[in-house]
């Protein structure tokens, strides 16, 4: 588990680093490179200029609220050793989650629906505290996928090297 | 893990297609902004279709890859969804230009330009398959997760319950020992 955690963080750190890079670059003229990184955003985020935080005169590669998504996954990694350790293989209890999922669905819906418009920094809370939860059962259940597979391939070792009768 | 393998593959190609359509399409895709709600969602429901087809328990690990595989399936299909979608349109674009100016918004006159130049390169076939190859892997981690999430909520309540355990067999009558000698 702890190879899975180590390879999560380090994926995360990258990640936040990438929504960084796009405006730096863009801010110093590499509008190509730039524009690459934006690109592998664009699946997932509106990136409305309007509703992303601005570095060097740039937007970040995605919005307020998804970057919040990203930063509190980040955290949730920096509490998972804390507050679980690394032996723990079953997952929390998912009204945990939904509890965390709740003010970001609630904002989210009324925005959606136009009853109102969260500021910016509503919006990274809320997706900080629902990113937050996430690792929790991102590397439980990895670490557990890899587990199964380590078990079978022990398994068929031992069934290669087992005397034929 | 079960002792015979889940069949993965058929619940994330039916929750993976309904959930890139609807991730592909202009306004039903904003559900999105809500905890990437299609993909999330979906991978879940794959779970729960999962869970329905294979007895015994499943584990976070069977949600990760059926999760996985319904984010990967999503990401093709909605690429293929939005393709239409994507072609610009010069005149919707001046529309737009004129809608931001009278809302009193100063648009530079250079944006509607840059636009055009940007979509147009974003419909080359080269960027469509870069386009597709990130949202392959974006959107199979975010899939990974759905999936855990869908063990967490789904699988205690969906899978089968484990059969009975055997009945206990009583245990035979000690055979009679020498006779006691006292």
């Amino acid at each position: 588990m702890r190879t899975v955690w180590a390879w999560t963080a380090l994926g995360s750190a990258v990640w936040l680093a990438l929504i960084f890079l796009a405006p730096w670059l863009a801010a110093r003229g590499a509008s190509s490179a730039a524009r690459v990184v934006y690109a592998a955003f664009s699946p997932t985020c509106h990136q409305i200029a309007g509703r992303c935080f601005v570095l060097d005169g740039h937007p970040l590669a995605v919005c307020g609220r998804c970057l919040g998504v990203y930063a509190g996954f980040a955290a949730g990694l920096v509490l998972y050793p804390l507050v679980r350790g690394f032996s723990r293989l079953s997952l929390p209890d998912a009204r945990l989650l939904l509890l965390l999922t709740l003010p970001l669905a609630l904002d989210g819906t009324a925005g959606l629906l136009g009853i109102w418009k969260s500021p910016i920094g509503l919006r990274f809370a809320t997706g900080l505290l629902w990113g937050a939860g996430l690792p929790f059962y991102f590397v439980t259940g990895v670490a557990d996928l890899v587990r199964a597979r380590r078990e079978r391939a022990a398994a068929r070792t031992l069934e290669k090297n087992a005397p034929r009768t | 893990m079960n002792a015979q393998r889940p069949r993965y593959f058929r619940p994330a190609l039916i929750a993976g297609a309904v959930a890139g359509l609807l991730s592909g399409l202009p306004v039903v895709s904003a559900a999105n902004c809500l905890c990437c709600l299609w993909i999330v969602g979906g991978a879940a429901w794959a779970v729960k279709l999962l869970a329905r087809e294979t007895p015994g328990l499943l584990t976070s690990g069977d949600g990760a890859v059926v999760g996985a595989l319904t984010g990967l399936v999503a990401a093709v299909v909605q690429a293929v969804v939005s393709l239409p979608f994507r072609s610009f349109d010069p005149e919707q674009m001046q529309r737009v230009m004129d809608w931001l100016g009278n809302l009193g918004l100063n648009v530079p006159p250079n944006v509607a330009d840059e636009a055009a130049r940007t979509s147009s390169a974003f419909m080359s076939p080269g960027w469509s398959v870069l386009l597709l190859a990130f949202s392959a892997v974006t959107l199979t981690i975010i899939g990974v997760i759905g999936g855990i999430i869908g063990v967490a909520i789904f699988a205690k309540k969906a899978s089968r319950p484990l059969p009975p355990p055997p009945p206990a067999i009583p245990a035979p009558p000690p055979p009679p020992g020498p006779p006691d000698a006292s």
